[in-house]
């Protein structure tokens, strides 16, 4: 995964299922039911994105970052390894919109995400500092630790935000 | 599932049927002619779904693939959105390039893309001796990746590569630009490779 790097470098894309561990600008775009999870480290200044598309794995390991009960797990473990206290760390999220009410049937997959991270957070004795989920609109999300951890939302024709 | 090149060709002449009556729909709706690419297949892994579709604002008309096999994957019919506006200015006879969509043009866009879809289908079925039926339309005018991901997330058989075959109509006297792709699930695509194999060595 990336190194340390300076601030006006091109953002790490992150694709659907993958993660990426440290200090410069990392970017998710076009989040529709996916979510994506940032963990930032207020002492160490480091941070942990990743690109969640399902709630459960089931038991499947070759793609940790895909799902929601294994990659939280997985970033706490991954920034651990850099040193990081579990008090340091500053959680959010942000997509799991519903695009297509009519092929819901009854799996309202982005908002089971939702669901599942709060849940897998709470078992690590975490919780969301700000979250951005639901609604039906696509959402681009980019997280620059080395700015203070901060995280920024953009919708289709929207401005990127704060969260 | 891996596609022999026999397959692949029979997958890609399967597609030139479908996309060329779905261009003839097309041409005919705008009066104008309508120029098709070769159709093209592409296999993605998801973790690289943004190198093929980007977050830039698209209309994007959808459909899941029902009939004999209840979930057989999607059929999308993709408009970036400076082509939407185009397209159904044409239809309405308006003229602002840049106004923004309202729920005339999300009808005219939805119209558009079932008569489209429904000609794909009506002539990949008949060719395959089978019924595929289009879902209703559902509508979405925002980020064209967003989209797509969520259509993924919901598919039956969780995968980590979709298969996408897509062909570019053009028309160039409005610069309406779109795509007709389809989507299919694990078990659709089987069907059609046996298909198209019963079609080409009738035993």
């Amino acid at each position: 995964m990336s190194e340390p790097a300076p601030q006006d470098k091109a953002p790490v894309m992150i694709g659907i299922g993958e993660y990426n561990v440290g200090s410069g600008p990392m970017m998710t775009i076009g989040l529709g039911s996916c979510i994506g999870l940032t963990v930032y480290d207020r002492d160490l200044h480091i941070g942990a994105m990743v690109h969640i598309m399902l709630p459960e794995s089931s038991g499947r390991m070759d793609r940790p970052g895909k799902y929601a009960d294994t990659a939280v797990p997985l970033l706490i473990s991954k920034l651990a390894e850099r040193g990081s206290q579990r008090t340091s760390l500053v959680v959010k999220m942000a997509g799991g919109a519903c695009m297509f009410e009519y092929f819901g049937n009854n799996l309202n997959i982005g908002e089971r995400n939702a669901e599942r991270i709060r849940a897998i957070l709470a078992e690590h004795h975490l919780r969301l500092s700000a979250e951005e989920v639901g609604g039906k609109a696509g959402r681009t999300v980019a997280f620059y630790p080395d700015a203070g951890g901060k995280v920024t939302v953009r919708s289709a024709d929207g401005a990127a935000h704060e969260i | 599932m891996k596609l022999s090149a026999v397959q692949v060709d029979a997958m890609q002449e399967l597609g030139n049927i479908g996309a060329a009556h779905a261009a003839t729909t097309l041409s005919q709706m705008l009066s104008s002619t309508v120029e098709m690419s070769v159709p093209k297949i592409k296999v993605v892994d998801v973790a690289q779904l943004a190198d093929y579709i980007g977050d830039e604002p698209a209309a994007l008309v959808v459909f899941e693939l029902q009939g004999e096999i209840p979930h057989g994957g999607y059929i999308i019919v993709y408009i970036s959105r400076k082509s939407a506006v185009r397209l159904t200015n044409t239809m309405l006879g308006l003229t602002d390039p840049d106004r923004p969509l309202n729920e005339m043009d999300e009808s005219a866009l939805l119209e558009v893309g079932n008569i489209m879809a429904s000609a794909f289908l009506d002539a990949t079925a008949e060719l395959l001796g089978f019924i595929m039926l289009p879902s209703p339309p559902a509508l979405t005018i925002d980020m064209a990746h967003a989209a797509m991901q969520s259509l993924i997330a919901q598919m039956q058989e969780e995968i980590d590569e979709v298969m996408l075959f897509s062909t570019e109509l053009v028309c160039e006297e409005h610069r309406i630009d779109s795509d007709i792709i389809m989507m299919p699930e694990a078990s659709m695509l089987k069907t059609f490779v046996e298909r198209l194999e019963n079609l080409m060595n009738p035993s």
